[in-house]
């Protein structure tokens, strides 16, 4: 397994649009990488880039110390899992894994040991004899990553693996390719626009928005302390509740609620008297108990948890409280907010990163 | 990896991939068979061959044809039965030497006035090799098949005893 550098990558079309700006990360040995983002975010793009399948407008690609960014998609030694598996449907699952190397011309018992190898890690032993039609989409997306396992590429590429399948499935599949990440101690880089995946799977997320990258940090870096407020909004379930709020007299203050600050904050928003910030308060940050009243108006039990919809007088919120609640239309909770983020009005960075 | 690992793996193999040798060279003895009977009915010789039992023969290509391409797919999947159909079919190949060749070699026949012979040494020749050759490919692909699937039922016996 080897290291990836992406050294300011930018991808523009022919018809001059860009669609990736400016791209740097450096990928260490055996690590996996989730880009997440919105459609059209570029994080696709960025993949095929480094897989080779489109070509880059500016930048250098590094794999292993050599730079492969001219290099034709077949000598980069990278194996990709695209979505919808690309299995071919007249072969068994036995030459499906074993067609790469066949076309290699490598020995015959050497590709029978490894098609044998990735079929055990990979529960497949019983299948090897059926086509792709006569397994689940679980199964076939599992055959798609032995196809890409037999090659024992440098990197291996994800291309939103999990998207064709059932929610169910997806858990388990997704867990399945942790694993085997933890098998394998392969180089990954896997992409998705699911963020429970990016949470779960990632040694580190890249969060892209439009093109560009918005954040580089391990999970909890980014729902802990997120970069700006794309990356607050976009990672963590439901959403970050957002307020305009003004900073004034030691204090946190908008139509809705006074918030007094902690002296950490003050120091924090000193810069800020005065002058209008964004407060984003996450609906797991949000407790009952407190002074900021909210009249509900939807209350879902998840079980464990149970969200709250409500509204202030200006702002709507979301709370997940930890118990099982039972609030009805029109009831009143009074809440507070355990933690708090802090992002700059004009440049959404966040403050407390400053 | 030593000789014994490698003659294990070399039988384990044959549980997963097919028996394209066979296949192949039992579609191969079509293609001869064809060579065969396009040289002998493209035969400018009046109706000399109406005399004799032409109309069997076409049929009998059709039916080998047919015979051997199931053949072919059967012994893609190490069906042993296709081997002893392919035997037969090999045997039949030459046994079709002493029909209409052995008939039309050495017969003449008078086009235009002329007397000609109706199947030269050359013509004579070519036509045997074509048969030949198809027998020898059945025969071989049989033999192959056999061969391959003798192992793989004592393989699969050995793996479920263990």
């Amino acid at each position: 397994m080897s290291e990836l550098k992406l050294q300011h990558l930018d991808k523009i079309y022919d018809n001059k649009v860009q669609a990736v700006f400016d791209f740097n990360l450096d990928v260490k040995d055996g690590e996996l990488i989730v880009l997440v983002g919105p459609s059209g975010c570029g994080k696709s793009t960025t993949l095929r880039m480094v897989a080779g399948l489109e070509d880059i407008s500016a930048g250098k690609l590094i794999i292993d110390g050599r730079d492969v960014t001219q290099m034709p998609p077949k000598d980069r030694d990278i194996a990709m899992v695209f979505q919808d598996y690309a299995l071919y449907g007249h072969m068994t699952i036995y030459e499906n894994m074993a067609f790469s190397l066949m076309l290699r011309k490598e020995d015959k018992n050497k590709i029978h040991q490894k098609v044998m190898a990735a079929a055990e890690i990979l529960d497949l032993t019983d299948q090897l004899n059926k086509k792709p039609n006569q397994l689940s989409g679980g199964q076939r997306q599992r055959v798609a990553m032995g196809r890409a396992i037999v090659r024992t590429p440098k990197v291996f590429l994800f291309d939103e693996p999990l998207s064709n399948l059932d929610a169910k499935l997806r858990g388990a599949t997704r867990r399945e390719i942790l694993l085997l990440h933890k098998r394998l101690k392969a180089t990954m880089l896997y992409v998705t626009h699911d963020q429970t995946e990016a949470l779960t799977l990632a040694d580190r997320i890249v969060c892209m928005s439009m093109g560009h990258v918005q954040q580089i940090g391990t999970p909890l870096e980014l729902y802990d302390t997120p970069a700006n407020i794309f990356v607050a909004s976009f990672i963590g379930l439901p959403p970050i509740n957002l307020f305009d709020v003004e900073i004034k007299d030691g204090q946190a203050v908008c139509e809705d609620f006074v918030l007094d600050l902690s002296d950490r904050e003050k120091e924090m928003l000193a810069g800020y008297v005065n002058k209008t910030v964004v407060l984003g308060v996450r609906p797991e940050d949000i407790v009952q108990g407190g002074n900021i009243p909210v009249k509900v108006f939807n209350n879902e039990n998840l079980g464990q948890t149970t969200l709250v919809s409500g509204s202030m007088k200006k702002h709507k919120v979301t709370c997940k409280f930890r118990e099982w609640c039972s609030y009805k239309a029109g009831d009143t909770v009074n809440v507070s907010f355990k933690k708090k983020h802090f992002f700059d009005k004009e440049t959404t960075n966040a403050i407390s990163r400053n | 990896m030593n000789l014994e690992n490698d003659a294990i793996i070399k039988k384990d193999r044959l549980r997963f991939t097919k028996n394209k040798l066979s296949a192949n060279l039992v579609l191969l003895a079509i293609v001869f068979n064809a060579f065969y009977f396009v040289n002998i009915y493209k035969s400018d010789v009046g109706t000399y061959y109406y005399k004799l039992i032409i109309g069997a023969s076409v049929v009998y290509n059709l039916l080998f044809m047919l015979a051997a391409f199931l053949s072919s797919e059967g012994v893609k999947s190490y069906k042993m039965n296709y081997s002893y159909v392919l035997l037969g079919l090999g045997v039949g190949q030459i046994v079709r030497i002493f029909i209409l060749p052995g008939a039309a070699k050495g017969a003449t026949v008078t086009l235009s006035g002329a007397e000609e012979a109706v199947m030269g040494n050359a013509q004579f020749t070519r036509v045997c090799v074509y048969l030949i050759v198809s027998a020898a490919l059945c025969v071989v692909a049989a033999v192959i098949n056999i061969s391959k699937s003798s192992t793989l039922t004592k393989y699969q016996a050995e793996l479920e005893k263990k």
